[in-house]
Order: structure tokens, then C-alpha cells, then sequence
């Protein structure tokens, strides 16, 4: 029983980790082959299976004049807007949360509950609904097309998320953290920035990844809300496609537009692995 | 250090509701400078609320608070100088256990001198001094209230330190020690220790001054001497003690007798201005004991159960239909069936509605 259980238990291991690393090593060996390669059956191995070239890798940083695309710009506005509209989101998020968790909002039948769940209802609709809104909004500010423009949006987009998690992970430190650093002397200010604040850390890494991974992943808006000026990775990524798809180039924009991601991920496994995650409450 | 004035404090939670239900009914009360009180009582009687409202958590529905004489009733909780100390341990994750320690005096603008000199102190009362530099996080849950304990203790000028049953995750050795540690610290620097506990052997050796609440009323205050012997509720006289106060219905018979089951017990109680005829003798079983030479207050009684209780033996017995408990030395012969027990008139509480005449 205990040998079948093992046995299982690192089958499913073995099939997860294929499921996941296999397009990634797909990605990985497509992105080093041409044309022929790609279109010469399933091969694998470079230098033996077909020989690698960099054409793939080139077409994304040469200029559109000489036949590429060019994604350098594209990628650092990315890089750029969701960083910054995560940075904000969090900060006027978390006070949010603070609030919503620490004192009691009563507005008619509106109560603290129901103004947590209007934050996270804004993620609920459907994004099409807020296409034509956002866009007659931008418009008349004269926003359209710019990275001002889209942080805005995205501030809108991802507040939600770190309300909805920072209130829930608030709503489990303990009032008392609060209430003690009041009895040591600190005013209400203090108590959150100095006491509850670097106690909420893990709390605060976890919206802070989902900001990020909802920011950098969005295409429909930045589609929308942009047209020449400006122009974010993923819409860029799109116009790589022709009618001849370009498999080696799209591999190549696919995982330089995974690694910001993968990064996040690495960071937020250290610091998991570090047990700072753990027991920060009690 | 302060005297502290609770003037007709009383608190609701819903005090808008029609009909607002009081966690703290209407009482006043004054902590002298230095004392060491206990607030004892079942859990949900008001104890916490009661702290809460001292320390400036919670701002009474009614009534003024005075820290010797100055009105703080509106003042915030960071101005009043005090310190609190809940059941569960509060630590603050993020520092050590020197940062934590020190952090009242920080916040207080303290110099690096005196904070180091203050927190090497009570590290060294608490036993923590090994543990300075380790992460607070890190610490076992009673070392963690030990250092919750020490930031109540660092501040040498606070009003009070108000505990409100910090000894729950401590082990039972530990526990002793500290509570000793704690006196010590209240002979040595005159700290106002307010103590708040359900478990009345912590109170009685603990404080000189008891609390004793019950549904959110004060029942009684005084010594631990007072409650024991002069219980002023029948509520008192069975939450104090163990085995439980013996309270028997009974009768007025004389100006200062009472009847239990046609026995005759003569009390030092004046009885003569009862409304009612039906009363409740109180004695504890640690007065009770097998007669020798004594003439008068003796009831028959049949031995029911005799427990050895290390230090002592119980007898259970049976006087009709009522239950007798009796407390005797270890050496105390018993017999195996009829006893003739002594209850002295002197020890004897008399209650009319269920309150000490």
C-alpha cells in the first residue's frame, strides 16, 4: 500500500512536471529554429535534431525597416506601466483594505462587506463592458494612447485585487497587534505603518504578485486604449503574426515576455522558502 | 505611577438600542498607587471590558476615568501611559526581541542609554537576556508572552500595567515563578499591577485586593482574607474558595439563630429586622470540624465520602438531605459512620436573598 502510494504519489509528480516544462522546452527548441526546421518534422535536440540559428531572437530587437518588430520599447512600457500601476494599486489598496478591515463604514444598507465586494465586483464583469467607458473616458481627458492613460486603467483593473486580499489578510492579524502598539505609545499612523504594515509583508507579496501577473498578462485594454504612440508587449507579440506564422519568433517573444514573470515567481520561492511567509501572525 | 478614579463608569456595546444591554453596569471604584489588584470573575462578567475602558480601547458608556485626579476619559489611548498585557501573546513579528522590548521607549523618544539599561533590566527579571538578539518570531508561545509582559514592565513611569490573563499559555512552573517576579517588581518599583483571571488561586496569591464581577456587576472588593471569610453574595462565597462556600436554606429561629433541618446554629448575625424568614447559612468547610469539647452548634451527620487530598482530607457528609463538605488535617481520625460536626458561630455568613446580612 505505503510502496503504491509512493509510486503514485511521484507519477503524478513526473506527468505534472511534463505537463508543465514540456512547452516551455517546446517553446525553448522552437525559438532556435528556421523554417525548415520547423516545418521538417518533431525534432528536439540541437546540433543534432537541426541546426540552431538565432533569426528567431534577431526579428524581436531589429527595427520594423529591416524586417523585425522591435519589442524593446514595447517591452519596457510594459514593464513600465504595470509596475507602476501595481506600485500605486497596492499603496491606495492596502489603506483600503485597512480601513475596510480595522473600522466600520455604514452608509444606509452599505456596510463594510458590501463596499469590499463593490471593489472586487469591478472583476467580475465582463472587460468588454468597460471598453467603451474607459475609452469616452481617456478620450476627453486626452489620454488615449498614452502610458499616463493606461496606468490609470490598470490602477482601476488591479486596486481590486489587492483590496480583496489585503482586507482578508488584515481581517487575520490579530487586533490586538493594533491595539498594543496604541498601548506602547504609537497614534493610529504609527501603530499601521510601523507595527501592522510589516507585519501584513506577506500579505502585501502576494497582492503585489497578482498585480503584477494581471498587469503584465493584459492585452484586451492595452489593444484598445492604444493605437501608434504607444504600445504595450503583448499587443506587440500579436502583430508578429503573418501569414506565414513565424513559430521561431513567436517562441522567442513568448518566453522574453514569461521571464519578468518567472523572476516574480523565483523572488516570491525564496522568500516562501525562508519560512517569512509562515507564522507571521502569532 | 497614578491613583486611578473609576467614577460611575458603566458600558453598553449597543448603548443606541431601545434596550441596550450593559456589559458593565453603573459602580465606582479607586486603585491606590502601587497596590496589586485582581479583577476575578467567570468569563463574559465585564473584566476585559473593564480593562479596555482603563486603557483607552474601549470609552465608557458613562462615567469618568481620573489618573490621579486629571480627567482622561477622552484621552487616546497612546497619551495615557499605560500598559496592557492580553491572553494571547502580541509580539511584533518583524523585530527581535530587544526591538520589542524597547519599542515603548522608542516610541516614547527615549535615549539609547536609558532604553538599554531599562530593557537589559527586565530581560534579565524575565529571563530573556539570552534571547536579545534573536527574532521575536522564533520564540517559544510562553517566551513570547514573557516579552508581551516585558514591553508592560519596560516603562518605569507608566500609570499601570493592566494584564488581562497573561499567564494562560505559560506552564504551570513558569507560571509561579512569574507571579512572584511580578510581586517582586511591584514591592521593588511600585508599578500598579491590575491582574485580570478567572482562577481564583491566582487571585488570592497574587493580589492584595480583589475584584470579584459577576454579569457585569461588581460584586464585592476587599482582601483575600475579606472574600474568603466574608463573602458578601452567596455568588461570592461559592466562586471563592475550593471546595465552594456550604450555603444551606434555612430559618430564622432566635434574634441571632438559625435553623438547618430542626438543628438550632447560633450565629453572631443580627437577624432581628429580616423581611423574610427564609435564609441561607453560609460556613466554609475549612471551618468545619469534627467536635470535641464544644457544647452547642453540633450537627449529626453520616460520612459519606473521605478524600485525601495530599495536604488535607475531605469529608463529604450527608445531614438529611443536605451536603456537608468539611476540610481536616491528614492526621484527623474519621470515623467510618456518625459524626458529630462543630460549626462555630463566629465563621458563620448569614444571606438573606442570596446578599450577606
Amino acid at each position: 500500500m505505503n510502496k503504491l502510494y509512493i509510486f503514485l504519489k511521484y507519477f503524478f509528480i513526473v506527468v505534472w512536471t511534463v505537463f508543465v516544462v514540456a512547452p516551455f522546452l517546446w517553446a525553448l527548441t522552437t525559438s532556435f529554429k528556421d523554417f525548415q526546421s520547423v516545418n521538417g518534422g518533431v525534432t528536439y535536440i540541437p546540433w543534432v535534431d537541426f541546426e540552431p540559428n538565432l533569426e528567431g531572437w534577431k526579428v524581436l530587437i531589429k527595427s520594423p525597416a529591416k524586417g523585425g518588430v522591435d519589442i524593446i520599447e514595447p517591452y519596457f512600457n510594459s514593464l513600465f506601466v504595470t509596475c507602476t500601476a501595481s506600485l500605486i494599486s497596492i499603496i491606495l489598496g492596502t489603506l483600503s483594505a485597512y480601513a475596510l478591515s480595522r473600522y466600520t463604514f455604514k452608509a444606509g444598507f452599505v456596510k463594510n462587506n458590501d463596499i469590499t465586494f463593490f471593489f472586487i465586483s469591478q472583476r467580475i464583469m465582463p472587460p468588454i463592458v468597460l471598453s467603451i467607458p474607459f475609452f469616452l473616458f481617456l478620450s476627453s481627458i486626452n489620454l488615449l494612447d498614452s502610458l499616463t492613460g493606461l496606468i490609470v486603467v490598470y490602477i482601476v483593473l488591479l486596486m481590486p485585487i489587492a483590496v480583496w486580499i489585503m482586507v482578508d489578510f488584515f481581517n487575520k492579524v490579530p487586533r490586538e497587534i493594533d491595539e498594543t502598539a496604541l498601548i506602547d505609545g504609537c497614534n493610529p499612523y504609527q501603530a499601521f505603518l510601523k507595527v501592522v504594515l510589516p507585519n501584513s509583508i506577506p500579505g502585501l507579496i502576494v497582492a503585489g504578485m497578482f498585480c503584477i501577473i494581471f498587469g503584465w498578462i493584459d492585452f484586451f485594454f492595452a489593444f484598445i486604449l492604444t493605437f501608434t504612440e504607444v504600445q504595450l508587449l503583448p499587443v506587440k507579440i500579436v502583430a508578429l503574426n503573418s501569414s506565414v506564422t513565424p513559430w521561431w519568433s513567436l517562441s522567442a517573444s513568448a518566453l522574453v515576455s514569461v521571464a519578468p514573470l518567472i523572476i516574480v515567481a523565483f523572488i516570491v520561492e525564496r522568500y516562501l522558502s525562508k519560512g517569512n511567509l509562515s507564522g507571521a501572525i502569532k | 505611577m497614578a491613583k486611578i478614579d473609576l467614577s460611575n463608569i458603566s458600558h453598553s456595546y449597543n448603548p443606541n438600542d431601545p434596550n441596550p444591554v450593559y456589559a458593565l453596569n453603573p459602580f465606582s471604584m479607586t486603585w491606590e498607587n502601587g497596590n496589586r489588584y485582581a479583577i476575578l470573575g467567570p468569563s463574559g462578567c465585564g473584566k476585559t471590558t473593564m480593562l479596555n475602558i482603563v486603557s483607552g480601547l474601549v470609552r465608557p458608556s458613562a462615567g469618568r476615568i481620573l489618573f490621579d485626579d486629571k480627567d482622561v476619559t477622552d484621552l487616546k489611548t497612546e497619551d495615557r501611559n499605560i500598559a496592557q498585557v492580553f491572553q494571547f501573546p502580541v509580539i511584533y513579528n518583524t523585530m527581535t526581541v530587544y526591538e520589542n522590548l524597547a519599542f515603548p521607549l522608542k516610541c516614547r523618544d527615549f535615549s539609547k542609554s536609558k532604553t538599554d539599561e531599562r530593557v537589559n533590566s527586565v530581560a534579565e527579571t524575565l529571563n530573556l537576556k539570552s534571547f536579545l538578539n534573536s527574532p521575536a518570531r522564533k520564540l517559544t508561545a510562553d517566551q513570547k508572552q514573557l516579552i508581551s509582559l516585558g514591553r508592560g514592565l519596560v516603562r518605569e513611569d507608566v500609570a499601570a500595567v493592566l494584564m488581562d490573563e497573561p499567564l494562560t499559555v505559560i506552564d504551570p512552573d513558569l507560571k509561579f515563578r512569574l507571579r512572584r517576579n511580578l510581586k517582586e517588581i511591584n514591592e521593588q518599583y511600585k508599578t500598579t499591577l491590575v491582574y485580570v483571571t478567572h482562577d481564583q488561586n491566582e487571585a488570592m496569591t497574587f493580589a492584595d485586593n480583589i475584584i470579584v464581577m459577576s454579569e457585569g456587576e461588581v460584586v464585592q472588593t476587599g482582601s483575600p482574607k475579606e472574600l474568603f471569610e466574608r463573602p458578601n453574595t452567596t455568588f461570592v462565597g461559592y466562586f471563592i474558595g475550593s471546595p465552594a462556600m456550604n450555603l444551606f436554606e434555612s430559618e430564622a429561629s432566635s434574634n441571632d439563630s438559625v435553623k438547618i433541618n430542626n438543628t438550632l446554629i447560633k450565629t453572631h448575625t443580627n437577624l432581628s429586622n429580616l423581611k423574610t424568614r427564609n435564609i441561607k447559612l453560609g460556613i466554609r468547610s475549612e471551618f468545619i470540624k469534627i467536635a470535641r469539647n464544644q457544647n452547642e452548634n453540633l450537627i449529626d451527620v453520616n460520612v459519606e465520602k473521605v478524600e485525601d487530598l495530599g495536604n488535607y482530607k475531605l469529608i463529604t457528609a450527608k445531614m438529611g438531605d443536605l451536603t456537608i463538605k468539611s476540610k481536616v488535617t491528614r492526621e484527623t481520625e474519621i470515623p467510618n459512620q456518625n459524626v458529630k460536626l462543630h460549626i462555630p458561630a463566629e465563621k458563620c455568613c448569614v444571606y438573606e436573598d442570596n446578599k450577606l446580612i
